[in-house]
């Protein structure tokens, strides 16, 4: 672990003078405009934790944020919202999201080239890769927004994990969270990873890659949920949402005592990792 | 192996069990409840179908999600009156439901011969363990309160949960009798390939409930055509009065079914209902608070009836009883009050921050939750807690347990300030520093996960606050 993944500093020091935004500033208060996909689908893992994240983190800036719930057989343009959450589901609700998410592909799809920001967890993570081929059951056709594809294993990755990120706002980072899905996932060369796993198992197994990143989309196997207790990459979505729709745009720094102690507690669990493959693989239905 | 060494083998497992029991309350060192189940089925791994398998006892198992312990103590307590003799009845009242648990309660109702003696036998099975245990104690009856989801790091989704379940049902004889929760849409569609009897039991009544279930509900899709399901009625999570306005699928016809249904106002009094069973209409004064036990009532009712036990002195039957410790359990703390609550998925949780929010006043609360094999290793269901609905409420928090920083973060996300938080994983200095908060005659509402909820009964049990768990 990096010294500098220990120093969490989530506003970045300070961005470089860049030329100024194209953009005057907002004269109203600024607004994110944030898409919820599927709630009632992918609310297995209690991901809607996310959803909070960025709903308190922007209210205590004063950013104003409309959330919006899409449902099955609804087809919003998707390139009108600034973000999108696409959350982690059982395998029931996953089929049914499957089945629906072609109506909306082609937005999506939009959206993304677009740079509307992405943060797409587990099941949402692996629909929008090219496709999910459960253990058994037919193959899940996904929208092919991020170049990689899922093979599902018979036992399932479960544990706390950790893992090493950068990117150009935040600098150095640590993810940290719960991992529980029995899909291995492959990257293409279309995307790159969100990071590199330091503990737990990640995309497969074997690479040592965490998920992956596609313009300002963002997928993960971190549950936990991901966001609360990494509010770097909380504060990185809502950076680049507002930047996109604003021009160049500093988020005010916040009070992350709570969340650094959780990330910290997290880290600890994760660095405890021994290669636990699965509780489930030891009951006594399969 | 020769029938003579079975026999003093059993004989030597029961002696051992029950020896460990005896040692462990003797030296106060706890764990009396699953030790001699591990000792005696390391000397006999058969001795549960040596003694249960075989015993000629009613044996009524529990299982499911949320209502065990307390379904258990109200069978316990309904066959006790109908028995009416002491003694006769048996029962793993601490709630130590895994396979020692279970094991244990063998142990020590069966005489050093390994003969078990009694009318009736009461089982409260964790759903994981059910595979395990139910072939070898070979039920009469089994009750699936609910499925909710709960430990998805130790049981996995809930469909798996409820296809382990749905396996061991297909596996009772004909005689036997399955009860299932008719308002919850995935156990009610339990049992399709069994041999066995079915009965439902449930809530049909508008009095209470909401239009619409809550976030955390886990099934609200239709079971067989995946519509989503449309709800007249939503009770607790996905229990409700629910119909597919696609295929048709709908709650079965009640067998116990809760008529009418007043609750207290306080969340805290009795609940009467008017029932209807197939032994004829019922008044029934619930003493223990909320909808959740009014379910508890309907199964264990079901039950007697499947086994075929009287209902005559029902009402006697639950007068006496009292909360399952940890259950909204009141305590008396000096010149305080304790409500100490084990809650240990979303429905729980919300269903005690719902009967704390009708309790006047601010309110001082004390969360703890740990990781243990037990306890689960994922927390993220805290997120699924609508804590959002008593923040209003909350004068200040302790959060403890391992798990502290994790509740701390929720908490505030939930909009409670955080000069409103402390935290300290120490269960004991956190509870000293949270009664200090509370004024003399004021309440302190503990909400806690397993683990802690045994941590702190042992704190106050030291302090002659509470009596051990098996004296009660």
């Amino acid at each position: 672990m990096s010294k500098a993944t220990r120093h969490r500093n989530h506003n970045a020091k300070s961005a470089p003078a860049r030329k100024p935004a194209t953009r005057p500033p907002a004269k109203t208060a600024p607004m994110l405009r944030i898409a919820h996909l599927y709630p009632t689908l992918t609310s297995v893992a209690a991901d809607r934790g996310n959803l909070f994240a960025i709903e308190r983190r922007c209210e205590w800036r004063g950013i104003a944020t409309q959330v919006e719930p899409v449902f099955v057989k609804q087809t919003p343009d998707f390139t009108k919202f600034d973000l999108i959450l696409f959350h982690g589901a059982a395998d029931r609700e996953m089929g049914i999201a499957a089945e629906d998410i072609h109506h909306k592909a082609d937005s999506l799809r939009a959206a993304a080239e677009a740079g509307v920001v992405f943060l797409a967890v587990c099941a949402g993570y692996q629909l929008l890769g090219h496709y999910y081929k459960p253990f058994k059951g037919p193959k899940l056709t996904g929208v092919g927004i991020l170049d990689l594809h899922t093979d599902a294993g018979e036992v399932r990755f479960m544990t706390h994990m950790a893992a090493a990120c950068a990117f150009p706002e935040t600098g150095k980072q640590t993810l940290v969270g719960y991992e529980n899905h029995s899909g291995r996932t492959y990257l293409g060369k279309g995307v790159q990873p969100l990071g590199m796993v330091t503990a737990g198992w990640g995309n497969n197994g074997e690479d040592g890659t965490e998920g992956a990143v596609y313009k300002n989309v963002f997928g993960t196997y971190s549950h936990g949920p991901v966001l609360p207790k990494n509010a770097w990459l909380a504060d990185l979505l809502i950076q680049r949402a507002l930047t996109r729709k604003y021009g160049e745009f500093t988020l005010k720094p916040l009070d992350d005592a709570a969340e650094d102690a959780a990330h910290s507690s997290s880290l600890r669990l994760a660095q405890e990792f021994k290669g636990t493959k699965s509780a489930i693989a030891a009951a006594t239905w399969k | 192996m020769n029938k003579a060494v079975g026999r003093v083998r059993l004989s030597v497992a029961v002696a051992a069990g029950k020896a460990t029991g005896a040692s462990g309350r003797l030296l106060r060192i706890g764990g009396g409840a699953t030790w001699p189940g591990l000792i005696a089925r390391r000397i006999d791994p058969d001795i549960l179908k040596h003694t249960v398998g075989v015993s000629k006892a009613k044996k009524i198992v529990i299982t499911g999600s949320n209502g065990k312990t307390t379904t258990a103590r109200m069978v316990s307590a309904l066959a006790n009156t109908a028995v009416g003799k002491a003694g006769r009845v048996a029962h793993n009242r601490t709630g130590a439901n895994l396979l020692h648990g279970v094991t244990a309660v063998a142990v020590h109702a069966a005489n050093v011969f390994g003969k078990l003696d009694k009318d009736v036998l009461i089982f409260e099975v964790d759903e994981a363990t059910m595979p395990l245990v139910v072939p070898e104690i070979r039920p009469d009856v089994v009750i699936i309160t609910n499925i909710f989801r709960d430990q998805l790091d130790r049981f996995g989704e809930l469909y798996a949960v409820a296809r382990g379940i749905d396996k061991v049902l297909e596996g009772l004889p004909a005689e036997a009798t399955i009860i299932l929760n008719g308002n919850d849409p995935q156990v009610a569609s339990l049992g399709a390939g069994a041999k066995a009897r079915k009965l439902y039991f449930g809530l049909e009544t508008t009095e209470v409930g909401t239009p619409v279930p809550e976030q955390s509900a886990d099934v609200i899709r239709c079971i067989r055509c995946n519509h989503d399901l449309d709800y007249k009625v939503a009770y607790l999570s996905h229990l409700g009065l629910y119909r597919c306005p696609n295929c048709g699928y709908t709650l079965p016809k009640l067998d116990v079914a809760a008529t009418q249904v007043q609750l207290a106002p306080d969340g805290e009094g009795p609940s009467t209902v008017g029932l209807i069973t197939p032994d004829g209409e019922m008044q029934l004064r619930i003493p223990l608070p909320g909808l959740h036990n009014v379910y508890n009532a309907a199964a264990a009712i079901a039950a007697m009836h499947a086994a075929g036990l009287s209902l005559a002195s029902a009402q006697t039957a639950f007068d006496g009883l009292k909360t399952a410790f940890g259950r909204m359990e009141k305590i008396t703390a000096g010149d305080k009050t304790i409500f100490l609550s084990f809650v240990k998925n979303p429905t729980s949780f919300n269903l005690v921050l719902r009967l704390i929010a009708q309790h006047p006043g601010r309110k001082q609360l004390y969360i703890a939750f740990s990781r243990t094999v037990v306890d689960g290793e994922d927390f993220a269901w805290l997120w699924d807690v609508d804590f959002e609905e008593l923040t209003p409420q909350v004068a200040q928090v302790m959060c403890s347990g391992n798990k502290a920083e994790e509740e701390a973060l929720r908490l505030k996300y939930a909009g409670v300030p955080a000069k409103h938080i402390t935290t300290n994983p120490d269960m004991e200095k956190a509870l000293n520093a949270a009664l200090a908060e509370v004024q003399p005659g004021g309440t302190l509402h503990i909400l806690c996960g397993y683990t802690p909820n045994q941590q702190l009964r042992r704190i106050m049990q030291k302090r002659g606050w509470v009596k051990h768990y098996w004296q009660e």
